[in-house]
């Protein structure tokens, strides 16, 4: 009987054992559970908020939340114990806004044709704002992981589309369903100046106007409503219709509308019509504006920074020559602008067509000018007194850091950067009593680094999100020791681009050395060889742009590995579509053949 | 850093140093020119005063402060700022043509302060433009009068405030091919064209009439219900209360007595003619109803309906009591419409002023406000070109367009490289012979795919 007994613990030990797992796994999603939710880094330099540095200090993290931190933080007896000594520990960054989670339809279905593009359904016209984000997240979106390891451990996030894409959700970097992910519904209304493809509205000027109809008629079915349900006797029953009843917490002021702009001009049109229907918004993207400062200031309203900038040319990369063997061009002095110490002409005349070499070189540097100009945009809101927090929509995941350090290098503070990463997006968002700093009693969101964040040699090594440690692999630095430092691109690629309309194959035909290169491309759509612009290689990544016809100048970037190429055209008006490729000849492929 | 000329720098220094909405102007003597100031004759030997942008004096030897800057303009020639009564400069788009009415949509809501083509107005001597919705739909979006103040960069300060408000209209072959053939939709034929132009007015006097019915209501019912809000009808209900100015797209003889007998059954009586190729044959029509017309010089067969034409145009209606303009319609005619005025005396006999009226004050009346700019008068609006010879010559350049009392094109300070904006991702060496600008561009940017009949427009 002793045996039947002892048989029977055991018995009972496994169902236990079967049983607590399954229970786990509905808490972490993971297989096995936990053997502890207690984690402790120790001994690190702790950047608490902007500005706010703790040296030598413990991090304790308990169930998904930060329950200790300081130099005498005692170390839990069930605790991990990281030790930290040569690392810093960030807050978890937040994401303004993206696409995270949601990711690009595949193939975009055959465009359906409305019977009356002057009045199409709403679901053509891109007119959602009440389409929820939380029903379009994917935790597989390969973009979830890649902005962990840039240290999002956040994301406000909105659905695809056009004019109105719908309502936004706070989504957690980790997890493995939907609603592991989703932090907070109902955040926002995505608002972007985009039109529907041959339909109503088309133009910008069309989807103001049709954000105008919509508002000002949502304005009175909110008044009929509310007289109906003062007192329904003798009054016709209104009709419900999603459309304008999502616009009802945006006329009450408890739903902003997160406007996307992109460019300066963008800029102006949000803010015109956002004064005159006096919605309460907060502005997205901001590039160029630069330009629009003082209009910036006096609408007073949040502000979410792209990440995304100008693709650096590889001119860009080295500085123009600022000698004097440099031709001067008339007997006009050469003013050199404050900003800028490059010797730009605003004044140049050329009078014949002998001097366009010099005409072309100061273009050019107007050209570098403006660049610089884009990648201190951030500096320049940041000295105008205007605070801003990043959104990453539109950047690739592996620019994030790299644009951060470009701002930074153009004069952003860190201190600034930092508070853009992590406390304003915390604020506009509202999430400040749970995100945004390293503080007891906020979620375990952190970013844990070798070096600072904003250095060139700075790493991620871990990032945590809702307490759960993910390990970051650091980058690879040029393939391998010394000798893996030249990834050749020369050869004969067989690409395969995906585009929203399929996939299209193409040839990629890369000559040359060193710095030297030159190159064509041929898709299958255009039977013409474009040839390739700009053509650099960095570490392994291989920039260029062509001329694509209609589409405008495509620039692309290209990550090689071996024989293999992975990266994106970032086309005009479409953004970036991803391209992956193999060498299907060349010198690398046929030292293989060899070895 | 942007801006290069002193005057420009100036200039945009005082655009920040002013609150916004608050546009620049400027004060400027003219000294020692011949005025041509079109509606009181040829004034030599003559000074203009301009202070805080507005003409104060005219005169022999006027005396000013000595802070005022100066233009001697000895041997030079002065005229009105030239207006461009039909033109798609300076706007992100042209058409929406997405619909056979879209009153609701206006170009204002996209102007564009960086477009290249507004300083090369200026240096054709044009310092305001009408820019209009394209010619798509039967009726168009609302257009914009703006004055070419370049180097704003907010684009309200390009906006002409207090311009009466305008709309376009379009009848006969692009409204009918853009819907017709091209969505299977009314108006596929210039009846069509009638029907969509009634039944929208019709629309917009039911819609006035219940929002009358409904503000009455409310006087006594706290409890009233208000009829649904709608854009497009607000617009047509502006047009018959005569609050917008109708600029309507036509080339047919027929189908503008076709517009004039819809414009008289709903009562509205201001209506500009653009193109009008065939008003030559209805002049006294049109001036028996008050129309007005704004022409080509000598433009015409870029398709069927503008087959039948004559550089006559200009000079018939103006003789039979039409007021008439010239437009350019276009990013490089727009640059000359001095020589298209000129034209009009090789075919017609005008005179100076009957010419020059052409793209000065007639064009001011048929926006609006001619009591505002369009001649030289004490009073209006410091708008001026200066040419170095007679503006009617061939051989005339301008020299100096003032906008505001601001001198914005000087050809002294014409740099290589005068753009407002750079994109750091261009290659120097795009070379764009035939810009977005440089096209008549009325069928430009719909939702349709024009571009295959665009070659034939």
């Amino acid at each position: 009987m002793r045996v039947n007994y002892s048989t029977f613990a055991v018995a009972v030990c496994c169902v236990l054992l079967i049983n607590l797992p399954i229970k786990a796994q509905v808490n972490s999603g993971e297989s096995v559970p936990d053997v502890t939710r207690t984690i402790a880094l120790t001994n690190a330099h702790v950047i608490q908020s902007p500005g706010q540095i703790q040296e030598r200090s413990n991090v304790i993290i308990r169930d998904g939340l930060i329950i200790a931190v300081g130099p005498d933080a005692v170390i839990p007896f069930d605790a991990i114990e990281i030790p930290a000594d040569s690392l810093t520990v960030y807050a978890g960054f937040i994401d303004g806004l993206s696409h995270t989670g949601i990711p690009q339809p595949k193939q975009q279905p055959e465009q359906e044709r409305p019977d009356d593009p002057a009045n199409p359904p709403n679901e053509l016209a891109g007119v959602l704002p009440h389409r929820d984000v939380r029903g379009l997240l994917d935790p597989k979106d390969k973009r979830i992981a890649s902005m962990r390891e840039s240290g999002f451990t956040a994301a406000h996030v909105v659905p695809r589309g056009r004019m109105l894409p719908g309502l936004g959700a706070i989504i957690l970097l980790g997890g493995d369903t939907p609603n592991e992910m989703v932090y907070r519904g109902e955040t926002a209304l995505y608002a972007q100046l985009s039109g529907a493809r041959r339909m109503y509205p088309g133009t910008d000027m069309a989807v103001i106007a049709k954000l105008r109809q919509l508002y000002r008629e949502s304005e009175r079915r909110h008044r009929v409503e509310q007289l109906y349900n003062e007192n329904p006797t003798g009054l016709e029953r209104p009709r419900y219709d999603p459309v304008h009843y999502a616009m009802f917490p945006v006329l009450e002021g408890n739903r902003p509308i997160f406007f996307q702009t992109d460019g300066v001009l963008d800029l102006h049109r949000v803010l015109s019509v956002q004064k005159e229907l006096g919605f309460p918004a907060v502005l997205t993207g901001l590039s160029q504006s630069f330009d629009a400062i003082d209009k910036l200031k006096s609408a007073n309203l949040p502000l979410l920074l792209t990440l995304e900038l100008p693709k650096e040319l590889q001119k860009d990369k080295t500085e123009p020559p600022t000698d004097s063997t440099r031709a001067t061009p008339t007997d006009a002095p050469i003013a050199l602008p404050e900003v800028m110490h490059l010797d730009y002409d605003p004044d140049l005349r050329v009078t014949s067509f002998t001097d366009i070499a010099i005409e072309k070189e100061n273009l050019e540097t107007r050209r570098h000018m403006a660049y610089k100009t884009h990648v201190s945009n951030a500096a320049t809101l940041e000295a105008e007194g205007l605070s801003f927090g990043f959104s990453t929509g539109g950047a690739s995941p592996s620019d994030l850091l790299t644009n951060v350090r470009k701002m930074v290098g153009e004069g952003l503070s860190e201190t600034a950067a930092l508070a853009a990463l992590t406390t304003t997006p915390a604020e506009i968002l509202g999430l400040t009593s749970s995100m945004g700093t390293v503080e007891v009693g906020k979620m375990g969101n952190l970013v844990v680094t070798k070096g600072s964040i904003f250095d060139e040699d700075g790493e991620i090594r871990y990032v945590f999100v809702d307490g759960r440690k993910y390990d970051v692999e650091p980058p690879k630095k040029s393939s391998g020791t010394g000798g893996g430092a030249g990834a050749n691109p020369a050869g004969t690629w067989s690409l395969t681009i995906s585009s929203p309309d399929g996939e299209i194959a193409g040839t990629l035909t890369i000559n040359g050395s060193d710095d030297d290169w030159s190159g064509t491309l041929i898709v299958e759509i255009a039977p013409e060889a474009s040839p390739l612009e700009y053509i650099a290689l960095t570490d392994n990544v291989l920039t260029f742009s062509f001329n694509a016809g209609g589409f405008g100048t495509i620039n692309s970037s290209l990550t090689l590995d071996a024989d293999s190429m992975n990266g994106s055209f970032d086309v005009p008006n479409v953004g970036p579509v991803s391209v992956s490729g193999t060498r299907t000849s060349g010198p690398e492929k046929s030292t293989q053949f060899y070895d | 850093m942007k801006l290069k000329t002193v005057f420009l720098v100036t200039l945009l220094s005082i655009a920040i140093n002013s609150v916004a909405q608050e546009i620049p102007t400027g004060d400027l003597l003219v000294r020692n020119a011949t005025v041509l100031t079109i509606t009181n004759g040829t004034l030599e030997n003559t000074d203009v005063l301009i202070q805080d942008g507005i003409i104060t004096a005219l005169g022999e030897q006027l005396s000013a402060s000595q802070e005022i800057p100066v233009i001697d303009a000895t041997g030079m020639y002065v005229m009105p700022g030239i207006i461009d009564a039909h033109s798609h400069i300076g706007i992100s788009n042209v058409n929406e043509s997405s619909a056979p009415v879209t009153a609701q949509v206006s170009v204002g809501d996209v102007l564009n302060p960086y477009s290249i083509a507004i300083y090369r107005a200026l240096a054709g001597g044009v310092t305001s433009s009408h820019v209009m919705h394209g010619s798509a739909n039967v009726i168009g979006g609302r257009n914009e009068t703006i004055k070419h103040r370049w180097g704003l960069l907010d684009p309200d300060e390009l906006r002409m405030a207090g311009a009466p408000r305008t709309i376009k209209f379009a009848l006969g072959e692009n409204p009918t091919r853009v819907h017709g053939r091209g969505n299977n939709k009314r108006p596929a034929s210039r009846m069509g064209v009638e029907y969509v132009l009634r039944e929208t007015f019709a629309k917009a006097q039911r819609y006035q009439e219940a929002w009358a019915q409904y503000e009455e209501n409310a006087k006594t019912n706290p409890r009233a219900i208000p009829p649904a809000y709608n854009s497009q009808l607000e617009v047509m209900a502006d047009i018959l209360n005569g609050d917008i100015l109708i600029h309507c797209h036509s080339y047919r003889a027929d189908e503008i007595l076709m517009l004039l007998g819809v414009l008289e059954d709903f009562g509205v009586d201001q209506i500009t003619l653009q193109h009008v190729n065939e008003g030559f044959k209805i002049a006294p029509e049109l001036a028996e109803f008050g129309a007005s017309a704004s022409v080509f010089a000598d433009w015409w067969g870029y398709k069927f309906e503008v087959y039948y034409s004559t550089a006559y145009n200009a000079a018939i209606l103006t003789r039979n009591g039409v007021l008439t303009s010239i437009n350019s319609d276009s990013g490089e005619l727009n640059r000359h419409l001095y020589h298209e005025a000129a034209k009009s005396q090789k075919y017609g006999d005008l005179s100076d002023d009957e010419a020059l009226a052409l793209i000065t004050i007639n064009p001011a009346i048929q926006l609006g406000i001619g009591d505002r700019i369009g001649s030289i008068e004490v009073g209006k609006e410091g708008d001026l070109a200066i040419f170095d010879r007679h503006p009617l010559s061939v051989y005339a350049i301008n020299q100096k367009t003032v906008v505001d009392g601001i001198v914005y094109f000087d050809i002294e300070a014409d740099t290589d490289d005068m753009r407002l904006i750079v994109d750091p991702e261009s290659t120097v060496d795009t070379v764009v012979l035939h810009s977005h600008d440089d096209t008549h561009q009325c069928l430009y940017e719909g939702s349709l795919d024009l571009y295959d009949f665009l070659e034939s427009n």
